[in-house]
């Protein structure tokens, strides 16, 4: 009986650390942890700029680096990117790098980032960049979508949709 | 060792199966979080389902049904049909809610039902024809999804058979609740 009971309690404590689990990663951000090799993909991809110039998102190594997915089409992506330049403004002296991937057209990024003078580099991603982003945990493939990556070019956070300012501070302040 | 008591009257394999049960349960409930504080996102051809018929031999009915808290560009949706013979004159779009955006200037989108009927030319009673309709739209949630593909096959009915049956690009599956 006695070895029913511990069988009983046992299976109960998986039960509950199962539902913890689903409502910890219920109430987090969509994203999910992404696997090495999808952080390994991100570090090693190389797009154009909206000049056409080729730049890697390695190249910024060392630096805290926000890769942020966008697009002009995608009205949340365009309502966050003032304060990432705020951010890049007050942060990018103590190393923090931000580096936009837009799914779009170059001449209309090359349009929009002069409209708002745009303080920190985009490159033009297309399908690819989208379905790189599905492997970082971004499954529906949505933007606005954000990766951080500390000063080793690890994932630190990932997330779908705006990256409200509070958050994206404690985030940056921590790996800086 | 000794026997399992019997005071809760419950039979021990019906107790075990029970906890099974519960632990089925919870795993379940613990993988969707479905206790989760922010509402899930759907994928783009949930929350923007796509379905059309075919009304007669010169005309088809496309219909997205946008689910609530969700909206579709207006100048972003685009029709084809196949086979390229059964030209296709451009359709007259409903008008949407006009919203002045910053960069783009007037936009219109769309909420809840909107129904788009299609001209065909030279189409044939029985033929299969394909339609594809590309659409794009955002969540209230602040997330905008890329340009979607999602696509019917109708057969054109004969002159005076009335309309064909509307077929869904995304059939709903069934629950395993209902």
């Amino acid at each position: 009986m006695a070895t029913t009971l511990i069988r009983g309690i046992g299976i109960a404590a998986v039960a509950l650390g199962a539902l913890g689990a689903g409502l910890y990663f219920g109430m987090r951000d969509q994203a999910t942890s992404p696997e090495p090799a999808a952080a390994a993909a991100i570090n090693g991809l190389a797009l154009p700029d909206a000049d056409g110039k080729e730049r890697r998102i390695d190249e910024w190594r060392g630096k805290v680096v926000v890769v942020n997915f966008w697009a002009t089409w995608c009205a949340p992506c365009r309502e966050e990117m003032p304060e990432f330049m705020k951010a890049q403004k007050e942060f990018g002296p103590k190393g923090l790098q931000f580096v936009g991937i837009a799914v779009d057209q170059a001449d209309k990024v090359k349009q929009y980032a002069a409209e708002i003078g745009l303080n920190y580099p985009t490159l033009v991603g297309g399908f690819g960049a989208m379905e790189l982003s599905k492997t970082l945990g971004n499954t529906l493939m949505a933007l606005p979508f954000t990766v951080v990556l500390d000063r080793k070019g690890a994932v630190a956070h990932t997330q779908l949709g705006v990256l409200k300012p509070d958050k994206l501070d404690a985030i940056v302040k921590q790996l800086l | 060792m000794a026997s399992p008591a019997t005071s809760t009257g419950s039979p021990p394999k019906r107790r075990r199966a029970d906890v099974r049960a519960l632990v089925a349960v919870a795993c379940f409930l613990g993988a969707t979080g479905a206790f989760g504080a922010d509402p899930k996102l759907l994928p783009p051809e949930q929350a923007f389902r796509f379905s059309a018929r075919a009304l007669d031999d010169r005309t088809v009915e496309a219909r997205f049904a946008v689910e609530d808290g969700y909206y579709l560009y207006r100048d972003k949706l685009k029709f084809a049909v196949e086979p390229m013979v059964v030209a296709m004159a451009p359709p007259d779009l409903p008008a949407g809610k006009v919203k002045e955006d910053p960069f783009f200037g007037r936009v219109e989108t769309y909420r809840g039902d909107v129904v788009v009927r299609l001209p065909l030319a030279k189409a044939v009673a029985g033929q299969s024809i394909v339609l594809a309709a590309d659409s794009q739209g955002c969540a209230d949630q602040g997330v905008c999804y890329p340009v979607n593909r999602q696509q019917v096959t109708l057969v054109v009915p004969a002159a005076g058979k009335g309309p064909g049956p509307v077929v869904e690009a995304h059939p709903r599956k069934k629950s395993w609740f209902n």
